[in-house]
C-alpha cells in the first residue's frame, strides 16, 4: 500500500520533478558555459544553493496534497483501506525523494565538474556566524526544512500558491526573525546560548519546528473532517499552537543542556576586593565563594569579544550594546568589586570620552592601585592601523582619557602583522610592560617597556614572554617570566622585578624549560610546570613549588608524560597558600595537594564532566570548567561536593 | 443470518445544521437494503462516516462486532464503496486506477474487473478525465466489485447511468451480489429504484430512521407502492396527514 501511494505520487509528481531538473541541469552546464567568467560561475552556484534548491524544496511542497484537492479525491483515496498516516508519510517520502534526487544530481555535478565544490564549498557566513560543515550542506538542510514545512501546510489549502506563500513565511520568515532577533539588542542578550551553540540551537529549533508542523498535519489528516475546512484549519491550529511551543521550549531545553565544544577561557582570571572575577565565552562574570554563584557583569552575545582586567579593588570590562548588526557600540565600563560606582569610560554620552569610530579595544590592565586603566586598541594589530596610536589610558573614574603618542619601535611594522598585549604595570603606575609576537615569527615574544612620563618604549627582553597569563604577584612587586638564550633553547624561569624593571638576581634561573607558572595567594609561594627531558628520549612532566623565602625548589612531583595532558594542570593555589589543586585527567579527579606536593586527597570529577579544562580555587571552593560542554562546575573543598554552576 | 454491521446513536452535524440524530441501524449479512430519504437528509453523509472519510460526532459503529474508528483502515478492505459523485485520480487511465486499488485489496480479482471494464464498455487505456459521469459511476462499480467486499455501499449510483445499464444494474449486478453474500447499502432518493431488489427498507428523516422493515411486510400493511409509501411516512414524520 505504501508503495501504491509513493509510487502514485511519483507519477503524478513527474513533470514537476523532470522540469525542475531540467533547471538545476541548466545553472549545473552553466559552470561549463561560463569556464572563463569566475564571477558568473559562482553566481551560478549559488542561485542553485540559495535560491533554486529552496524554492524547488517548496514548490514540491505545496504541491503535496494538491491533486486531491484539484480532482476532489481526497474522499476516494481516505475510504481506501489504508491508514491515513500511511498516506502523509508515502506521499512525504516521495517528494522527499525528489528533492533527494536533485541533491544527487548537484552532488554527481560537484563531482563532474571542475570548481563547483571549489565555488560553493568554502566556509561561509550566512546568518551572522561561520557554518562549520559548509554551504551545501547548509542549503540541503534549508531545503529539507522547507519542503517539510511546506507540505505539511499543503493539506489545508488546494490553492498552491496560498501555501506557497505561507511555506515562504514559516520556513523563511522564521530564519528571517531569528536573524533580526539574533541581531537586535535582545540578540545581545542571549548569554545562556554560547556563541558556538548559536547556529546548532538554531538547526536544532529548526529540526523541532519541522517536526512540529509535520505532527500537527498528520493529526490534522487523521482526526480532521475534510469535508469542512474551516474546521479542518482550526483543527491544524489546534495542533500545530501547543506543539510549536513545545518545539520551542525544546529548543531552549536542548540549548541549556547539551554539550558544546566551547573554548576555555577560565584562567583568564583576576582576584580583586576578596572576589575573583572571570572571562569564559559566555561573558565575564564574579563568583562569589561565600554566597556560592556567580554574578554577571557582561553577557557575551553573537557578536561580542570581550576583554577584562581587574585590580585595586576595581573591574574593568568591555560590554557591545547591539541595536542593529550595522550599530554596535562597544562600552568600557569601570566598577568596584562589590558592584558599585559603574561608570562608563568609553561609547558613554557623546562627548564625555572621545573615542574613534571603527576602533576596537584588546586589551585592558587596570594598575594595582585601581586609579587608571590601560586600553589598547585593535590599531595595535599590524595591518589594521588607523590614525589614532593604539594605547590609550584613563582614570578609572571615567576622566581623563589619554591617547598615549605612537611609538614606531613598538607600534610600527610597516608590512608585518603581530600580536601584543598587556603584561603588567611597572614602576609604582608610571610604565607599563607589553609582549608582542610576531605573524612571521610566532615563537618569538619580545618583552617591552613603555614609558608613560617619556611616552617612549624599549625592548627589555627579546625572547620572554609572562610565564601565565596574569603573571604578577598577589603584592604587584614581581612578575613571572620564562625567557630564552636563543629561540631554540628552554624556557627558563624567572622573577622580574617591577620596580626596577630587571631580573632578581638570586632567583635568575628557577628552572628550565618551564611551561607555566602560578603564584600562591600570598606571594610566597610560586608552583610551575616544566618539562624534563629523559635518557630514553621521552620527556616528563613535573609540577614543582618555589619558595621565594627559601629561595630554592622545595618541592617537586612527577606528573605525566604527555605534554597535552601538562598544559591543563592548571594548578592553583588555597586561599591560606597551603594547598595545591590540580586537574589530573589521567586520574579523572581533581587532587589536593599540600605544599610539599603530597597528596592530601582527590575528588573523582562528575560523570558528566568530560573534560575538565580551567581549574581556579577561590576560598574553599574550586572552579572547574568542562572545556568540551561549555560547563562550568564548583567542587567545595570543605563539603566535597560538586556543584555546577552552568 | 448473523449481525454484520450495527450503527447506535450516531450524530453528525456541519456547523450548527444536525444533520445525523441518534441513528441506529443494524444490517445481517447477504441482505439487500434500502435507504430512502429526501435530498440532504443524510445518505452521503452515512455513507462517508461508514468509509471512514469524514468523522462522526459521536455515537458507535460496529463491523463484525468490533467497533471501528475514524482512523481504523483495516475494516475497509471489506468494504464497497461507489458514491454518489464519482471523484477520482483524473490523470490516471482506468488501468492504472486498477492496479493502484488492487495492493489495497487483498480479495482483489483482476479477472472480475477486466469483464466489468468489459461489461461497462470502459477502455482500460483511457484517462479517467476523459470519461463521461455514468462512465465513472460504472468504473467506480467495477472496482468495488473487483475487491469483493461483504458490505457494499451504494451512495445513489444510478442517477447517471444510461437506462440498458441502469437496468442490467439493478437487474443483475446487485442480484448477483445478494446471491454471493455481500450486504448492500442503496442509498437513493430516488424511490422507484428500489422496488424491485430491495428486501429491507430504510427511511432516513429528521437524521435517524423513521422506517426500518422488511419490504414484504411494508408492503402487505400498506396495500400500495413504494413511492405512496415513502410519501405517507415522510409527511407523517414531518406531521401532515398518513
Amino acid at each position: 500500500m505504501f508503495i501504491a501511494l509513493y509510487l502514485k505520487e511519483w507519477k503524478e509528481k513527474a513533470f514537476l520533478f523532470f522540469f525542475e531538473l531540467a533547471v538545476l541541469v541548466l545553472l549545473v552546464l552553466g559552470q561549463s558555459f561560463f569556464r572563463e567568467k569566475k564571477d558568473v560561475r559562482e553566481w551560478l552556484a549559488y542561485a542553485v544553493l540559495l535560491v533554486f534548491f529552496p524554492f524547488a524544496a517548496l514548490i514540491l511542497g505545496t504541491g503535496g496534497f494538491e491533486t486531491e484537492f484539484r480532482s476532489g479525491a481526497w474522499a476516494y483515496l481516505f475510504s481506501r483501506p489504508v491508514h491515513k498516516t500511511s498516506i502523509w508519510l508515502a506521499k512525504f517520502v516521495a517528494h522527499l525523494s525528489m528533492l533527494a534526487a536533485l541533491w544527487l544530481v548537484f552532488a554527481a555535478a560537484w563531482l563532474a565538474v571542475p570548481g563547483i565544490s571549489e565555488l560553493a564549498g568554502g566556509t561561509q557566513v550566512l546568518v551572522g556566524f561561520p557554518i562549520g560543515p559548509g554551504f551545501p550542506s547548509w542549503a540541503f538542510w534549508q531545503s529539507a526544512f522547507l519542503l517539510m514545512i511546506s507540505f505539511s501546510l499543503s493539506l489545508l489549502h488546494e490553492r498552491q500558491f496560498s501555501v506557497l506563500f505561507i511555506g515562504v513565511f514559516a520556513g523563511v520568515g522564521v530564519a528571517a526573525v531569528v536573524w533580526a532577533v539574533l541581531n537586535s539588542r535582545v540578540g545581545g542578550h542571549l548569554a545562556w546560548i554560547a556563541p558556538e551553540k548559536a547556529l546548532p540551537v538554531f538547526l536544532v529549533g529548526q529540526m523541532l519546528l519541522a517536526l512540529a508542523f509535520a505532527a500537527a498535519s498528520i493529526l490534522t489528516l487523521v482526526r480532521s473532517d475534510f469535508s469542512q475546512p474551516r474546521s479542518q484549519l482550526l483543527g491544524f491550529v489546534g495542533w500545530a499552537a501547543p506543539l510549536l511551543v513545545l518545539a520551542l521550549v525544546g529548543t531552549a531545553v536542548w540549548a541549556r543542556s547539551s554539550p558544546t565544544h566551547g573554548r576555555s577561557h577560565l584562567w583568564e582570571i583576576a582576584f580583586t576586593g576578596g572576589e575573583a572575577c572571570y572571562k569564559t565565552d559566555r561573558g565575564i562574570f564574579k563568583y562569589s565563594p561565600a554566597e556560592d554563584r556567580i554574578q554577571w557583569l557582561m553577557k557575551a552575545g553573537p557578536f561580542s569579544y570581550s576583554v577584562v582586567s581587574a585590580a585595586g579593588g576595581k573591574v574593568a570590562y568591555t560590554a557591545y550594546e547591539v541595536r542593529t548588526r550595522h550599530d554596535i557600540t562597544e562600552k568600557l565600563w569601570v566598577e568596584n568589586s562589590d558592584g558599585t560606582g559603574r561608570t562608563c569610560i568609553i561609547g558613554g554620552a557623546r562627548g564625555k570620552n572621545h573615542w574613534p569610530d571603527d576602533t576596537f579595544i584588546i586589551d585592558l590592565l587596570i594598575s594595582p592601585d585601581g586609579t587608571k586603566v590601560a586600553i589598547l586598541s585593535d590599531s595595535a594589530y599590524g595591518g589594521h592601523r588607523c590614525q589614532s596610536p593604539p594605547l590609550w589610558i584613563a582614570r578609572t573614574d571615567g576622566t581623563r582619557l589619554e591617547n598615549l603618542p605612537d611609538d614606531a619601535a613598538l607600534f610600527g611594522i610597516p608590512h608585518g602583522i603581530y600580536f601584543i598585549r598587556f603584561v603588567a604595570w611597572a614602576r609604582d603606575g608610571n610604565a607599563l610592560l607589553l609582549s608582542r609576537r610576531e605573524s612571521n615569527k610566532p615563537k618569538i615574544f619580545t618583552l617591552w617597556l613603555y614609558d608613560l612620563e617619556s611616552k617612549n618604549s624599549r625592548i627589555l627582553f627579546e625572547n620572554a614572554a609572562p610565564a601565565s597569563w596574569f603573571p604578577s604577584s598577589p603584592q604587584g612587586n614581581l612578575m613571572a617570566l620564562k625567557y630564552q638564550a636563543t629561540p631554540e633553547r628552554p624556557w627558563t624561569l624567572g622573577l622580574f622585578d617591577l620596580k626596577t624593571v630587571e631580573l632578581r638576581k638570586n632567583e635568575a634561573s628557577i628552572d628550565h624549560d618551564c611551561l607555566w607558572a602560578f603564584w600562591g595567594s600570598q606571594g610566597d609561594r610560586l608552583a610551575y610546570v616544566a618539562r624534563r627531558p629523559q635518557p630514553n628520549g621521552q620527556d616528563v612532566y613535573i609540577l614543582a613549588v618555589y619558595s621565594l623565602a627559601a629561595q630554592r625548589v622545595v618541592a617537586e612531583k612527577r606528573m605525566t608524560t604527555s605534554e597535552a595532558e601538562a598544559m591543563l594542570f592548571a594548578p592553583s593555589w588555597t586561599a591560606d597558600g597551603m594547598k595545591l589543586v590540580v586537574i589530573d585527567r589521567e586520574a579523572n579527579s581533581l587532587k589536593i595537594l599540600g605544599v610539599d606536593l603530597q597528596e592530601e586527597g582527590q575528588a573523582p570529577f562528575p560523570a558528566w564532566m568530560n573534560k575538565p579544562a580551567g581549574l581556579q580555587v577561590v576560598g574553599h571552593q574550586a572552579l572547574v570548567e568542562d572545556g568540551k560542554n561549555n560547563t562550568l562546575w564548583r567542587f567545595d573543598l570543605e563539603k566535597k561536593d560538586w556543584k555546577r554552576i552552568y | 443470518m448473523s449481525e454484520l454491521l450495527s450503527i447506535h446513536h450516531l450524530s453528525k452535524s456541519f456547523g450548527r445544521r444536525p444533520v445525523l440524530k441518534d441513528f441506529d441501524l443494524t444490517t445481517e449479512n447477504g441482505r439487500v437494503y434500502g435507504l430512502l430519504g429526501l435530498n440532504g437528509e443524510g445518505k452521503t453523509t452515512l455513507a462517508r462516516i461508514l468509509m471512514g472519510v469524514i468523522p462522526s460526532d459521536g455515537g458507535e459503529i460496529r463491523f463484525k462486532g468490533r467497533r471501528i474508528g475514524f482512523g481504523d483502515s483495516g475494516y475497509k478492505r471489506a468494504f464497497g464503496y461507489v458514491p454518489e459523485d464519482p471523484f477520482f485520480y483524473e490523470d490516471m487511465t482506468v488501468r492504472s486506477l486498477l492496479n493502484f486499488n488492487a495492493r489495497f485489496y487483498p480479495l482483489w480479482d483482476a479477472k472480475k474487473a477486466s469483464s466489468d471494464l468489459e461489461r461497462f464498455a470502459i477502455d482500460p487505456k483511457a484517462r479517467i478525465r476523459t470519461l463521461s459521469r455514468g462512465m465513472k459511476l460504472k468504473l467506480g462499480l467495477a472496482v468495488a466489485l473487483a475487491a469483493a467486499p461483504e458490505f457494499l455501499i451504494l451512495d445513489d449510483p444510478t442517477s447517471g447511468l444510461d437506462v440498458p445499464t441502469r437496468q442490467d444494474f439493478l437487474r443483475d449486478v446487485i442480484r448477483e451480489l445478494a446471491a454471493s453474500g455481500t450486504t448492500v447499502l442503496f442509498a437513493t432518493h430516488l424511490v422507484h429504484e428500489l422496488e424491485r431488489i430491495v428486501e429491507r427498507l430504510l427511511v432516513l428523516h429528521g437524521g435517524r430512521l423513521i422506517l426500518d422493515e422488511d419490504f414484504e411486510t411494508v408492503k402487505a400493511r400498506y396495500q400500495a407502492s413504494l413511492e405512496d409509501i415513502f410519501v405517507s411516512l415522510v409527511a407523517k414524520a414531518q406531521g401532515g396527514r398518513p
